[in-house]
């Protein structure tokens, strides 16, 4: 029945076209007839093509301005909810848990990556103020940027039983101002910090020798590499670039309802903005831990600019030859500094 | 106990927004916001069907699922309320609710939206009953006086009933038989999900098809 109309109305809708066409404007100004006035002259009382308009969720006539206030039922809200609500939260907080455990695991069994040989005590600049004052902006707003997102998703479950709900409420509003305003710094950092670290990142013919040997992680065994090896790279590029901008991106979307997006755009935007997010605050714990507790001199080059000859040597042995050779030059950014720069 | 619910009759609606202007005044409403609204379908054309809308008081409600800071709460008789206090304004409920019910004073730049708003079944909110905080939050309290919600009170036609779902069945079932047909009513199986509940159905193909 519903098929059979249809074919008429196409019918009629070209006869109506024929004739517009045949005798001018006139006829032109009548509307086609709606489905609706359609179907109540067969069946009075049916009201099927209105419902499915009710369903569609397309906007309709309505005086309330307003953000989609036309639209009667919006089914992606249903979508988002089970997702955010279900897996997302499940396996997110698993696999962020998971990887906590991970490196308190592998800390315990494989302990501080040390240095093989005693420092030099002689030092070689690592990386110029810019590029430190570009990175720690973005790993302080990172850090800030996570521990507030990880309370608006997980603080219901975790923090609200504790801290009651009044309590949690001004903890939560405090996160939610801080991780939208934070945002932007954030997104400003990365950018900055792509421009000062991209042509270091480049991929090189000596990783192929680090994914051989997987970086060495498990043998113990230094691979040689440039500036930075395959495994700061892929944090470089997955992290930096690709992670961070998505996240930043469907961030900056969530940040302004000013723009007065639709429903549909937010949600796919929370949905990006969460999985993005979640990969890439599990992966940083990985980063963190490497830079931190998990290798014997690393912080100090990011802290201080300088790196013991030792480690340059041991950790980045092709960055470590090419700025010896360079001795005496003038200082390029990240390159080996000249001799003024080696102290003791 | 009463379990609270709206029915808008699409046969009846003419699409005179006095429902609209009625919960506007009745509680002051925050400039920008609209706690109920009326969407035509086909509007101007043969065929033309109005609606009127608010919040539904879900039975599985998405707002209350979604909430950070989890503020919203049901009232023994069905009504979903939220406590502006706590409300952190990410609007969250929004991007979850089918029917665009909660709202925000405010549209601004970082995210700042004020406390959501929207309607209360005419049930105010946490403070205490009918009190001046109340109505200052919330809007008027009627059902604590033994009122209905003003919008469905007030509705010419009575196309919009708003009270106890049984009741409001009965009725409704009373016109669909006297008109014969059409017994679906727009937005009950979102809002109230399938008609497994006795007498939440006003006739056989209950429940509506929105
Ligand atoms: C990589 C760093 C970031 C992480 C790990 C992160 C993480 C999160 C998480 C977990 C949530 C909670 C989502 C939910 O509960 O559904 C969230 C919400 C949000 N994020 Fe981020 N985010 C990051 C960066 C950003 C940036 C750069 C911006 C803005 C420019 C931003 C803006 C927002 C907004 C607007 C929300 C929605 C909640 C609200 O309105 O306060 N985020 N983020
Ligand atoms: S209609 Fe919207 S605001 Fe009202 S209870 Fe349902 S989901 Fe919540
Ligand atoms: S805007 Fe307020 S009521 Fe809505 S989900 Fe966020 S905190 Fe809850």
């Amino acid at each position: 029945m519903a098929y059979d109309m249809t074919v008429w109305r196409r019918l009629l809708c070209a006869l109506l076209t024929l004739c517009a066409l045949a005798f001018g404007p006139a006829f032109a100004a009548d509307p086609p007839p709606t489905d609706q006035a359609l179907r109540q002259q067969v069946q009075p009382l049916n009201n099927a093509p209105v419902w499915r308009e009710v369903r569609s969720g397309e906007a309709h006539f309505t005086t309330v301005k307003g953000v989609e206030t036309g639209v009667l039922i919006q089914s992606g809200g249903q979508t988002w909810r089970a997702l955010r609500n279900g897996p997302i939260t499940l396996y997110g907080g698993i696999v962020f848990s998971a990887m906590l455990v991970l490196l308190a695991v592998f800390f315990k069994l494989r302990g501080q990556i040390r240095l093989s040989e005693p420092k030099t005590g002689r030092l070689i600049q690592r990386f110029t103020t810019l590029e430190r004052m570009s990175h720690w902006t973005m790993a302080i707003s990172f850090c800030v940027l996570m521990v507030s997102g990880l309370i608006m998703l997980f603080g219901k479950h975790v923090l609200l039983p504790v801290f009651g709900y009044s309590l949690f409420a001004v903890v939560a509003m405090v996160c939610k101002n801080i991780h939208n305003f934070v945002g932007p710094v954030f997104i400003l950092s990365v950018l900055l910090f792509i421009v000062l670290f991209v042509k270091d990142n480049v991929w090189q013919a000596i990783d192929a020798l680090w994914i051989r040997k997987a970086g060495g992680l498990l043998s113990g065994e230094h691979v040689p590499s440039h500036r930075f090896n395959f495994g700061e790279k892929t944090w470089f590029w997955l992290g930096v670039v690709f992670l961070s901008l998505t996240v930043g991106a469907s961030g900056l979307v969530l940040n302004f309802p000013n723009f007065e997006q639709g429903r549909a755009v937010m949600q796919t935007a929370n949905l990006v903005h969460l999985i993005g997010g979640l990969i890439v605050m599990t992966l940083s714990l990985a980063h963190i831990y490497i830079g931190t507790l998990g290798m014997e001199g690393a912080l100090e080059g990011m802290q201080t600019g300088y790196v013991d000859e030792t480690w340059a040597k041991e950790h980045h042995e092709l960055w470590y030859d090419a700025a010896r050779q360079n001795q005496g030059m003038e200082q390029t950014p990240g390159g080996l500094s000249a001799p003024a720069a080696v102290r003791t | 106990m009463a379990r609270m619910k709206f029915i808008c009759d699409a046969e009846r609606c003419i699409e005179c927004n006095g429902c609209v202007t009625a919960c506007k005044n009745e509680h002051e409403v925050p400039w920008g916001v609209n706690r109920r609204r009326v969407v035509t379908i086909n509007d101007g054309v043969p065929g033309e069907r109005s609606m009127s809308v608010a919040c539904m008081h879900c039975s599985d409600a998405p707002c209350m699922a979604v909430c950070p800071v989890d503020c919203f709460y049901r009232t023994d008789e069905g009504v979903v309320l939220h406590d502006k206090d706590l409300c952190i304004g990410c609007g969250y409920c929004f991007y979850a609710c089918p029917f665009g019910a909660p709202q925000f004073p405010q549209a601004g730049a970082f995210g700042l939206r004020g406390k959501m708003d929207k309607c209360t079944f005419c049930a105010g909110g946490p403070e205490a009953n009918s009190s001046e905080e109340e109505f200052r939050k919330y809007g008027r309290n009627r059902l604590a006086e033994g009122k209905l919600p003003l919008c469905a009170e007030v509705c010419s036609t009575k196309a919009l009933l708003g009270g106890d779902a049984d009741v409001l069945a009965d009725i409704y079932r009373q016109r669909v038989l006297t008109r014969g047909k059409g017994a679906e009513i727009w937005g009950w199986s979102t809002a109230y999900g399938k008609p497994d509940a006795p007498a939440a159905a006003p006739a056989p193909s209950a429940g509506g098809k929105s």
